[in-house]
Parts: C-alpha cells; structure tokens; sequence
C-alpha cells in the first residue's frame, strides 16, 4: 500500500523533477561513500583540495550547490568517476540501415578475484561479461 | 501524549518500508498531513514533490535509508535512551537552501517512521517555527525506542516490517 496522498502527489510531479532529485541523491551517496572508502575526513579531504573545511561541508550537506568544476575536483582526488556518461556508437550494419549502441564502460576486472563475505567464497562467474546496454 | 498507531505509509517501495504516526481521534496520520499542507502552495509545491520524489524514489527505491541520506541530530535528542544504530534526524533533501524539512526514525536501513515537518526559516530547530514539529517527533521517537526496547514492537527483518509483540500488525502506542 501507498499513502493515497503521496500517491496523488507522485501523479503530479513532473518526471524532470524525479530524474533531478534521483540524480542529485546518486551523486551524493556516490561522493560520500568514496570519501568513506578512501579514509577521508571532511577536514583531511578539505586540506587536499587545498578548501576550508566548512566549504567541503557545504557541498556534502546541500548548503552549496555542486557545480561540474567542484564535482571534477573532487573526482580528480578521488581518483574514481563519480557521474558516468554513456557514449553513442554507431556502425552500419548494412548500407541501408544504421544503428545506435549505448556504450558504457566498465573497467578491466581479474577474475581470479575472490570476495570473503562471511563463511561464503564469492566468485566472479566465468560468464560474467562487462555491463553493455544496446539500444537502437 | 495522546496514544498513536503507527501505521504503513508505503511498502511498496523497493528498499525500504515507511511508517507513519497517527494521533488517536485524528483524520489523517502526521506524514500526509505534512505533505498535504503544502501540496498546493504556490510557493512550496515543488519543494513538496522534490521532497516526496527524495523519500519514495531515491531512498525508497534506489537507496535505502543509508547514512549518506540522512542527517542524524543525535545530540539534540539527549532525553532519548542511547539505543545502538536508531537515529531521530530528518531525511534532510541535500540541496541549496531547501526550505523544508522532514523528521523521521530511522530503524533499519530498510524501515523508517516518518514524523510531520514543516518549513525551516531558523537557522537551527529551536529558532524555527517547526521546533514543535521537532519535540513531538521526539516524543513519538521516545516511546518507539522505548516499546522496541522492552519488546513491545518487535522487528520483522525478512519481510521489512514492525510487528506487534503478538505478532499484529496493528501497533498502538
């Protein structure tokens, strides 16, 4: 069940507004939880982008909006893509007909790799096969 | 403090189940009476839709209730019992200047109590005008941390539900 006046509210909001708040929460959790796995703090990261700290928590609790610049300096630390966009390629497949691939790009993986989790060995199966989504 | 029911305000997201407080006697449960406040407010109507799209879409669906969505007040809640990994805060929509606010109960990463809320225009939650809005969602809170500590609710993790102690789904507190 779905409260009826959200669902009566959710009908109304423009799906702009939904792909925005979506993407905005994604770009958040994906900086934060980068922070996280480099071991940094908001200071520690602050003093890397050579920015006050209290700048670093504007951008990281919403009081500053995120600009591509600051979002490029940050992945630029980082060291890892934080917005990833897909690229087009086409190719003819006949001279009559043309079409489009959406491309996105996985990095190079060892598959010898294990994950312990617990008592369970995870494995990458032998079939797995970098993410590719085609569309005409 | 009135008796409540908590009741589901939405399972039907992927990640996360939410819950509500309804005020015994009362017509509409806390959440829907925050959302319909400013549903058609000129000025806050989007703030409302962008606000609901950030509950149901980005933590309902995409999230949960991860700790990079949600602003904990941890030391504004000093009259609550420390309890482990519950945390009163609002699900704090993380852009410039956005005007409203939120309260809820994070359980799990998957089950939340929402509270009501209202508009933000102090610059901490006792100079604002929804700091009432603050101490009944730390009432609320007070009393669910309490019934989850002495087992009067307990937690369904399998199905991502609160139950009562006699495994009702109807909770009164």
């Amino acid at each position: 069940m779905r409260s009826k006046v959200a669902r009566r509210i959710l009908a109304e909001t423009p799906e702009e507004t939904k792909i925005f708040v979506n993407l905005y929460a994604d770009i958040l959790v994906r900086i934060k939880q980068l922070l996280k796995e480099n071991g940094h703090t908001q200071k520690s990261f602050a003093e890397k982008l050579d920015k006050r700290p209290s700048e670093i928590n504007k951008w990281l609790t919403g009081n500053h909006n995120l600009t591509l610049k600051s979002i490029a300096k940050m992945q630029a630390e980082l060291g890892e893509p934080i917005i990833h966009v897909p690229r087009r390629v086409a190719f003819s497949e006949k001279e009559s007909i043309k079409r489009q691939f959406t491309v996105y790009k996985n990095h190079q993986f060892d598959p010898t790799v294990k994950f312990e989790e617990g008592q369970k060995t995870l494995r990458i199966p032998k079939t797995f096969q970098p993410l590719a989504h085609a569309g005409e | 403090m009135n008796t409540f029911e908590l009741e589901i305000w939405d399972d039907e997201a992927k990640c996360c189940t939410f819950y509500t407080v309804k005020d015994e006697g009362a017509d509409l449960n806390e959440t829907d009476m925050f959302f319909e406040k400013y549903e058609n407010d000129v000025i806050y109507k989007e703030h409302i839709q962008q606000l609901l799209s950030f509950v149901l879409n980005a933590i309902g669906d995409r999230h949960g209730a991860i700790d990079e969505l949600f602003n904990r007040y941890e030391n504004e809640v000093a009259g609550l019992p420390s309890h482990g990994h519950l945390h009163l805060g609002e699900l704090h929509y993380h852009f410039p200047n956005f005007p409203l606010r939120l309260y809820a109960l994070r359980i799990t990463n998957e089950i939340v109590i929402l509270f009501g809320g209202g508009i933000k225009d102090g610059r901490t939650n006792q100079e604002s005008s929804l700091h009432y809005k603050w101490v009944d969602a730390c009432n609320y809170a007070k009393r669910i941390i309490q019934s989850l500590k002495d087992g009067s609710i307990v937690i369904n993790k399998q199905k991502r539900i609160l139950l009562s102690f006699d495994g009702s789904s109807d909770i009164i507190l």
